[in-house]
């Protein structure tokens, strides 16, 4: 077991490495630069000039590389182009916990609900609360969730007439970020539980362990759910770093401010270290979700260990 | 003999067992030989097209996109609408006989600008699934089929590109090289092929070392031969339900992409961009809103249940 | 008296293309302590019987019957809850492919203790202890090592003896064994075979095996129940339907066994033809397409049971007075 989570440990050290560099010369490689006089019109020329050699852009890419490798190492990302007052390390500890919340609260409600649904739908197959259920989860797959997001505020807002644009200070504002995070993966739960458990239930070890009279409760919670949750849990991985790290959409509607939104608007404006920064945490983030949704997935499947 | 047909019905039944006429125990050698195979014999191509034809939902699905495909081409060459201009007079008109669909700001009709978005959101996901298929196919064949250090590294790669947040590299491309449909589908293309390459590298992991491929290699057939002959072909189940539900993902993304305004640019008319474009008047004409978020959802829907049927059909497993 | 009874067993599976008569109304019965042995090809109904009486099949499988007894209770009568207590106690049933009935993510202990727990109300220390008792009686060296490992951790034999250690776990009357031997290889075949030989001297248990090969279980069964079709054709004591075999299908398996001192001119013989389509099954006798015997009466009806002597059943035309008299022959 050890041995497996050092060998998937340096593989996912490897990759954020990999991720690292790539992200860094992709960028680089963005037509302009965050202080070229083109771009920035109302900014006399020197003073940009000064900017770009205090953020070091005139130096070679190669010594911008390695320069950026040894602030790393020291645990800083750098201080924000486009605020120069604040370092990327603070927004992102500032912001991220929001989003984490947010997120973290989508997870489990997204579990909660999308597993025993999908256990339900397979139970049933064929009957109505079947039906139901994958009709809700087709509905919950097709509709992208900024339609939802924007539907549910027009239903709320526009229909209800209930102010929604103050985010923070009561409990009930976390319903709608929540809901509509959680839309789709319940749905995609819901969905590849019941399949996955319809498989299980079909399988030669179900009917052997009803053949030992084992009572049907525990034929479905206990033999057949073992087997059909390791998709989820698969699934588990970039579902948890994508619901932690924000989304843009759902933090601009229901103005949450966690560190989603930073993502686009620091590619537009250019902002190298912020990118950086974002990119580097967002790839750790999935790299250990992933690690720990892999342990999950040995510790339930001994036989996982042996295939990697 | 003749006078009695070899049928049930035509057996006395009030004949106790022990009293049947004896010419019924001559043995006439019919048996043995005549070997009736009852149901007609079918390829699976055959087998799963009517499969897929009997999953209501599946061929309404396939209606839908057919229909709105066929709309998208041919309508907009015969109406007297534009998805560009600026009438004045019909601003934000709600729907009627004249404008199905409503107008919005710029008073253009709603209708024939879901259209044009249909060409793009079509073309999107349908080019875009097509590049997956052929680079996933090609990537996650090699991948499974040589196996060892090679298959290692692809597969390090492939970890690498999914741990890359997927705006970054779109809002990238985009930048780079301008917001057009090509570039969209660039940006989709990037790393939406890994769930195919996945699928076929498993497959073909699965099958290369099963009995006929095997005895293929024997025959001296050629590492390409086995891979084109034998494992992509009966890997081809599970590669086009993936590739199935590539559409819809690709048509999603284009629409986000749209929506946070990164996408394909004004005056051109995409769903996601329709929909951002009425956001901020939802509260007084919501139809503005409402008719390119059906759309997506429809075509969404549309091509959702396509691929369930295909899978349901594809599988036999599933087969009752 | 007889341990299980079974009149009148038809079974159908309801599918797409329309219901599926796996088993057309069989009689049969199991002894106590008896080892009974169900031959036929795939698709004649052999397991899907045993399954039946197991109330194992799927829910889109339909069983009716006039009566089934299992040590004299109306098993058609029990709820779920009384069946439970009787499945894994009082039967024990293993299946044909030992890499997929035992369930993969669980260690064989667990596997092997359950019945022990349900059943025997076994706390975990007695459960293991029992366990480890059961892996020595089925052979398994290293037990205390292989308790705590997990099925794929185990070649396909030593399965199948898992298999039959969770079987006879709680000592049970009746051991189901579902073509135990037709998944492994034909050493490990032997190996097993010896171990439900031994088994059904070591305990009082009733066997019943499924096969689809005559010659597994020539020297072990005490009677034999050959099945075509969904249909009983013959049942009897090995001798009579090794050497006195009266119906035409029994004849063709005979012929079809491989024997060691075979004379090198003599051929083995196949059944021609291919089985019937149980969605459509032939109005008559189900073997009449490629009977050799076929006669009119065997398309029409279905032959009635012919009782010869020490239980010795029969169904075929041929036995009429009136049909013509044919000896078994190798000649075709």
């Amino acid at each position: 077991m050890l041995r497996y989570i050092l060998k998937r440990l340096m593989a996912g050290v490897l990759t954020i490495v990999i991720l690292i560099t790539v992200a860094f010369f992709m960028m680089h490689a963005m037509p302009g630069s965050p202080f070229s006089p083109a771009e920035q019109k109302n900014v006399p020329p020197e003073i940009l000039e000064r900017l770009a050699e205090s953020y070091g852009l005139n130096r070679p890419i190669l010594e911008q590389y390695l320069e950026y490798w040894k602030s790393l190492l020291n645990g800083e990302l750098g201080i924000s182009f486009k605020k120069p007052d604040t370092s990327v390390n603070s927004i992102i500890a500032t912001h991220f916990p929001v989003s984490a919340q947010v997120g973290g609260i989508a997870v489990i409600f997204s579990l909660m609900v999308g597993i025993p649904l999908g256990i339900v739908s397979a139970m049933h197959r064929g009957k109505a609360a079947d039906f139901a259920t994958m009709a809700f989860a087709t509905i919950g797959i097709s509709v992208p969730t900024y339609v939802f997001s924007v539907l549910l505020l027009w239903f709320f807002a526009g229909v209800c007439h209930l102010s929604i644009t103050v985010w923070w200070d009561q409990w009930y504002n976390y319903l709608l970020p929540v809901a509509c995070l959680s839309f789709n993966p319940i749905a995609y739960i819901a969905r590849q539980t019941r399949s996955s458990m319809l498989e299980a239930l079909e399988a030669d070890y179900i009917r052997t362990a009803r053949a030992k009279g084992v009572s049907e409760l525990m034929v479905v919670a206990k033999h057949a759910l073992k087997n059909a949750i390791t998709p989820v849990v698969t699934y588990l991985g970039p579902l948890v770093a994508g619901l932690l790290t924000g989304s843009f959409v759902v933090e601009r509607f229901f103005s949450v401010p966690g560190i989603g939104r930073y993502f686009v608007t620091s590619v537009s404006d250019r902002d190298y270290t912020m990118i950086m920064g974002i990119v580097i945490f967002f790839g750790v983030f999935v790299v250990i979700c992933n690690l720990i949704s892999d342990i999950l997935l040995a510790v339930i499947d001994p036989r996982v260990k042996l295939s990697k | 003999m003749t006078a009695i047909e070899p049928n049930a019905r035509a057996l006395p039944e009030q004949c106790a067992y022990s009293d049947l006429p004896s010419e019924l125990f001559v043995m006439d050698g019919n048996g043995g030989e005549d070997e009736q195979i009852v149901r007609p014999s079918t390829t699976y191509w055959h087998d799963v097209w009517q499969a897929f034809r009997r999953d209501p939902l599946a061929m309404g699905g396939a209606i839908f996109i057919v229909l709105m495909g066929l709309c998208a081409i041919f309508i907009p060459m015969v109406s007297p609408y534009s998805y560009d201009g600026f009438f004045p007079l019909i601003r934000n008109q709600g729907p009627s006989w004249e404008h199905l669909c409503g107008t919005d700001q710029m008073g253009r009709d709603i209708m024939i600008r879901i259209l044009y978005g249909a060409r793009i959101s079509l073309t999107v996901g349908i080019v875009a699934a097509v590049i997956n298929f052929f680079i996933g196919v090609i990537y996650g064949g090699i991948s499974g089929y040589v196996g060892g250090m090679v298959d290692m590294v692809l597969m390090r790669i492939v970890d690498i590109l999914t741990s890359l947040p997927s705006l970054l590299y779109i809002v990238l491309i985009m930048l780079v090289l301008g917001s057009n449909v090509g570039s969209v589908i660039l940006a989709l293309c990037f790393t939406s092929w890994i769930g195919t390459a996945r699928v076929v590298r498993s497959e073909v992991m699965r099958l290369k070392h099963s009995e006929y491929v095997l005895a293929s290699r024997l025959s001296g057939a050629t590492t390409r031969h086995i891979l084109f002959h034998h494992l992509i072909p009966n890997a081809m189940g599970p590669i086009i339900v993936s590739t199935a539900f590539l559409i819809p993902n690709a048509i999603f993304s284009e629409a986000f992409l749209s929506f946070l305004g990164i996408g394909i640019q004004a005056p051109m008319a995409s769903w996601g961009a329709l929909a951002n474009e009425a956001i901020p008047i939802m509260m007084t004409s919501p139809h503005q809103l409402l008719f390119p978020v059906a759309a997506i959802c429809l075509t969404m829907f549309s091509f959702n249940f396509i691929g369930d049927g295909l899978r349901d059909a594809l599988d036999p497993r599933m087969k009752h | 008296m007889s341990l299980l009874e079974v009149k009148n067993l038809k079974t159908t599976f309801a599918i797409g293309v329309g219901t599926v008569q796996a088993v057309r109304g069989i009689s049969f019965h199991v002894d106590e302590g008896e080892f009974v042995g169900i031959v036929g090809e795939s698709g004649s109904g052999k397991s899907v019987t045993m399954l039946s009486v197991m109330d194992l099949l799927p829910n889109y499988a339909k069983v009716e019957a006039d009566s089934m007894t299992f040590a004299g209770k109306e098993l058609r009568e029990m709820n779920a809850r009384e069946l439970r207590a009787l499945h894994g106690k009082e039967i024990g049933m293993i299946f044909q492919d030992p890499m997929t009935s035992l369930n993969p993510l669980f260690t064989v202990e667990q596997q092997l203790s359950e019945p022990l727990r349900i059943h025997l109300g076994m706390k975990r220390d007695a459960a293991r202890a029992k366990a480890l008792e059961l892996l020595r009686q089925v052979e398994i060296p290293d037990p205390e090592q292989r308790l705590k490992q997990y099925p794929h951790e185990f070649s396909g034999g030593m399965r199948q003896r898992v298999m039959i250690a969770m079987a006879i776990a709680c000592s049970p009357k009746m051991v189901i064994a579902d073509e135990p031997t037709t998944a492994l290889d034909v050493t490990i075949q032997a190996q097993i075979l010896d171990l439900l030989e031994n088994l059904k001297k070591n305990t009082n248990a009733a066997i019943v095996m499924i096969t689809h090969d005559l010659g597994v279980i020539a020297s072990m069964c005490s009677r034999i129940i050959v099945m075509y079709g969904g249909m009983i054709c013959e049942e009897g004591s090995s001798r009579d339907i090794f050497y006195r075999a009266q119906h035409p299908y029994t004849w063709g398996l005979l012929n079809s066994i491989p024997k060691i001192h075979h004379d090198r001119h003599e051929k083995l013989v196949p059944i021609h033809g291919t089985p019937p389509d149980m969605l459509k099954p032939p109005a008559g006798c189900p073997f009449a397409p490629r009977c050799r015997y076929c006669m009119p009466v065997c398309r029409m009806m279905t032959p009635p049971e012919t009782g010869l002597d020490h239980g010795h059943r029969v169904f075929c035309h041929l036995m009429h007075a009136k049909a013509p008299k044919v000896e078994r022959g190798v000649d075709r």
